[in-house]
């Protein structure tokens, strides 16, 4: 199954080996889309490579942003006001739920679109929310709500759409963190794993909401999970959208050199940290490895500084590189239709498995 | 300094050495690439059941390669998962670690992916071959030494 499919999976080439209707073995090419940002990263400062990150999922592109300003807010200890963290809480969730809806889209055959936003900073957010948006905000949740139940009658009691997705592409518990598995997947196989609660970034153990997750571990129990999942960050944006503070959005702080001791303000040394001057932010020789709960999976970087201003290291652990890998186990003796089903089931993004 | 971990791993007479802590306090550990399949192992029935991202970089340029593993213990419902972090360094010249595909099946595309891109050869890895790039490509891009082909701004340079 070449590389161009007409439902928007993105270039995955799909070597499948068939006896009849049944699939024997599959092995997915990868590659097509391979345009070498962990390389590009070695070689620019964070605030240039921002633009490129919205590249790897540009479905979910706030999560893209999100990482990689976390790694080195971790790195060297930067501390984000209170209102900068709830509006990038409001912003992920959003972005969660626009991921889902266009998961949801191409999984019953339709087309999506892409925004591009590049809008976190490093310490904050480029610009504070505009007058009127929280109120709109409000309004989206409550359209949205009626929506999904909407949604929700007309395909999950829909027979045809249950005998297509009941049973196919099962994985037990175990097997699922054996083969590294994470986000969705993880949880519709029975195991309650969510980034957000368990590493608690972000202000997100500040609001009140449940982790999504289901017993059966097939295709069904995925697609329910990522219902769920939108119907929670929608109160986790109503509730972020009352209880969000005033205060400054971004954190213009003093950064100083290694060696010289501290500098007065406004002396030749002060250096500042955001987007309004040059870039001169730099990451010190420690490496770390931040991750955040993508609609995907685990989005991971793996951070090696240097004292400069490039990242010696710029590793990317994309969730859909890594849920592809159970595919051939997947298509095992399952029908030539149900491989699509179970592509979709899994939730590929090419931007990011490929790089 | 050493973690739980490593103290553990001295009771029981297992060779490694400790890198300390990394910035977010998670444990580090070197462990010698002959070493590492009955480690792997033995950190597997401890606990570890997860791999969660399998790295590989280049310590410095005509020095050697590291390869990085980075392991959790998943349970359901647990606040502060416990984490370790695993470096292999193998030499430029003959890069070959043992693979722990059969040990966590996660590293399957990751330690193609870390051939690919440096050249370290990972041992019993059932389907080790190219995966970002075109299979007929030569050369290491991730590497501090690559010179990509064609790329006559650099090769001017020289």
């Amino acid at each position: 199954m070449g590389p161009q499919h007409p439902s928007m999976h993105g270039v995955l080439r799909l070597i499948v080996t068939l006896d009849g209707e049944d699939v024997i073995d599959c092995e997915p090419i990868l590659g097509y889309l391979h345009r070498g940002m962990e390389k590009i990263a070695e070689n620019r400062t964070i605030i240039q490579y921002l633009p490129y990150v919205t590249r790897w999922d540009y479905l979910a592109t706030m999560f893209t942003e999100a990482i990689t300003v976390n790694a080195p807010e971790f790195l060297e200890n930067i501390q984000i006001p209170q209102r900068a963290s709830y509006i990038r809480v409001i912003m992920l969730e959003l972005s969660r739920i626009a991921s889902h809806l266009l998961w949801l889209g191409p999984f019953m055959a339709d087309l999506g679109m892409r925004m591009m936003h590049n809008y976190f900073r490093i310490g904050g957010v480029a610009a504070d929310l505009p007058y009127g948006w929280i109120d709109k905000c409000l309004d989206f949740c409550d359209y949205f709500l009626r929506g999904v139940i909407e949604y929700q009658q007309l395909i999950t009691q829909n027979p045809i759409f249950l005998e297509r997705v009941e049973g196919v592409g099962f994985i037990s518990g175990e097997e699922a963190v054996n083969w590294g598995l994470s986000g969705p997947m993880l949880r519709a196989s029975g195991i309650q794993w969510d980034l957000r609660k368990v590493d608690l970034y972000e202000s997100y153990n500040q609001f009140d909401w449940k982790v999504q997750w289901q017993k059966e571990g097939d295709s069904l129990a995925r697609y329910l999970v990522r219902i769920g999942e939108m119907r929670e960050s929608i109160k986790i944006i109503q509730q972020a959208v009352e209880k969000i503070p005033g205060g400054p959005y971004e954190n213009l702080e003093v950064r100083r050199f290694k060696k010289a001791k501290n500098s007065e303000w406004n002396d030749f040394e002060y250096r500042f940290l955001g987007k309004k001057p040059s870039p001169n932010f730099e990451l010190s020789k420690q490496e770390l490895y931040a991750r955040v709960e993508a609609p995907k999976g685990e989005l991971g970087i793996y951070l090696v500084g240097d004292d400069s201003l490039f990242p010696w290291r710029w590793k990317i652990r994309p969730p859909g590189f890594i849920n592809l890998q159970i595919l051939p186990q997947l298509v095992k003796k399952m029908k030539l239709a149900d491989i699509m089903t179970i592509l979709g089931s899994i939730d590929i993004i090419m931007g990011e498995v490929d790089r | 300094m050493q973690g739980p971990l490593s103290a553990w791993l001295v009771k029981h007479g297992l060779v490694h050495r400790s890198l300390g802590f990394d910035y977010q306090g998670i444990e580090t550990l070197q462990i010698k690439s002959e070493d590492w399949h009955s480690i792997a192992v033995i950190l597997y029935v401890y606990g570890y059941n997860y791999l969660r991202s399998q790295c590989a970089y280049d310590v410095a340029p005509g020095g050697l390669l590291a390869s990085v593993y980075h392991l959790t213990r998943i349970e359901s419902g647990i606040d502060q998962p416990e984490e370790v972090c695993i470096k292999v360094y193998v030499p430029r010249k003959n890069p070959r670690i043992p693979s722990i595909f059969w040990v966590w099946k996660s590293a399957d595309f990751q330690e193609r992916e870390s051939y690919d891109m440096l050249g370290i050869s990972y041992e019993n890895h059932p389907r080790l071959k190219r995966i970002l790039m075109p299979e007929s490509w030569i050369g290491w891009p991730l590497r501090k030494d690559y010179i990509a082909p064609n790329f006559y701004e650099i090769q001017d340079a020289y």
